[in-house]
């Protein structure tokens, strides 16, 4: 019987005694428990929320098992619940789920060059925010990367967020009637994550990028819709990212 | 499940599984960090996120009721202190919803 992983292997200060597939697993779900704990209490809320649009518990289900992204998810309940065209919603939806371009890069680049990334395909699947926060930390500690690693720590979260969904959806929402300010809480869970999210990827450098984000939607939705405001928010953000790259780029060139 | 949500899932998960795994094997590490498509990428992934907190604070912001305002005040407070403190976007969203509900109970009779 294989002898279980120490306290430091699981954390992933161990990297020399850290060695066999099972163990880096073993040592992914350990990682994951933090994650879970978090991830349970938000994936209750979208159940709950998602029930309160009225969709059923089985697209409820559907949704965190195939988007699996807590911002794409709130966020389409919320469009689902204001009838926004599927185009909208999809156009919009994938646009949120862009910063999860530079995880993997990142990932890879703190893991070393030589990385292994057979099975990244696989595993990828799970690199959300907040994993992508506890593998960096552990390259960070010292660990080393490993893909057992990453399915342990990314199937621990994956199963809390399915299972604190369905919870959710199968309390539905009457279940939140005679607890009015429990309610007002998970409500304000969506603008909670999406502060949370912009203040984890806030840099001076990104700061015109939000300001002309922010004012496009917030003229737009107030002139025309909410809808039309998301789209141009995200837009003219974009346009301005990429117009004070080759602005800075242009200045450079002229200092030169 | 009805089609519509069905096809919404699919595509946005599948667009999801590419943002995550493709850059792994397209390695997208290596796209000179002053191209077009490098600046164009860096920017959506911020400018969805502030476009999605604005209009998500904005029913809020627009509320002309006072223990509303208040509400969302103690909930942000948290946020920012939470993320600020342990630089985690688990704990600081449920300490902004934890701020807000707790603001509601205590102004629930005048909220």
């Amino acid at each position: 019987m294989p002898k279980p992983p120490s306290e430091r292997e699981l954390t992933g200060q161990d990297a020399a005694t850290t060695t066999t597939p099972g163990r880096e697993f073993l040592a992914g779900l350990y990682a994951a428990l933090p994650i879970a704990l978090g991830y349970l209490p938000i994936a209750f809320a979208f159940g709950v929320g998602a029930r309160g649009v009225g969709l059923s518990v089985v697209e409820a289900f559907g949704l965190s098992l195939i988007i699996y992204s807590g911002g794409a998810q709130f966020l389409a309940l919320a469009l689902i619940g204001a009838g926004a065209p599927l185009l909208v919603q999809i156009f919009t939806l994938v646009a949120m789920g862009l910063r999860h371009l530079l995880y993997g890069p990142a990932l890879l680049r703190g893991a070393g060059g030589d990385a292994a990334r057979r099975h990244a395909w696989a595993w990828a699947w799970g690199l959300t925010d907040e994993v992508f926060g506890a593998a960096l930390g552990r390259l960070a500690r010292g660990g080393r990367f490993s893909e057992a690693f990453m399915f342990g720590l990314g199937l621990g979260a994956y199963a809390a967020w399915v299972s604190g969904t369905v919870a959710g959806a199968v309390a539905g929402s009457e279940a939140l009637q005679g607890w009015p300010s429990f309610a007002a809480g998970l409500g304000f869970m969506l603008p909670a994550l999406f502060l949370a999210l912009l203040l984890s990827i806030l840099s001076r450098a990104q700061l015109p990028v939000l300001a002309v984000a922010g004012a496009a939607t917030v003229v737009v939705t107030l002139l025309w819709s909410g809808t039309a405001g998301l789209l141009a928010g995200m837009i003219a953000g974009a346009v301005a990212g990429v117009l004070q790259g080759t602005l800075l780029a242009r200045k450079g060139d002229n200092a030169a | 499940m009805r089609p519509e949500i069905l096809i919404m899932a699919l595509v946005v998960g599948l667009a999801n599984w590419c943002f995550r795994a493709l850059p792994l094997r397209a390695r997208l590490h290596e796209l000179p960090p002053d191209s077009p498509l490098a600046r164009f990428l860096g920017a959506t992934g911020p400018a969805a996120i502030g476009t999605l907190f604005v209009a998500s604070v904005l029913p809020y912001a627009r509320s002309a009721d006072s223990p509303r305002a208040i509400c969302l005040l103690a909930g942000v407070g948290a946020v920012i202190a939470a993320f600020a403190a342990c630089r985690s976007v688990v704990v600081a969203t449920l300490s902004g919803a934890v701020a807000y509900g707790v603001a509601f109970w205590l102004l629930s009779p005048v909220a």
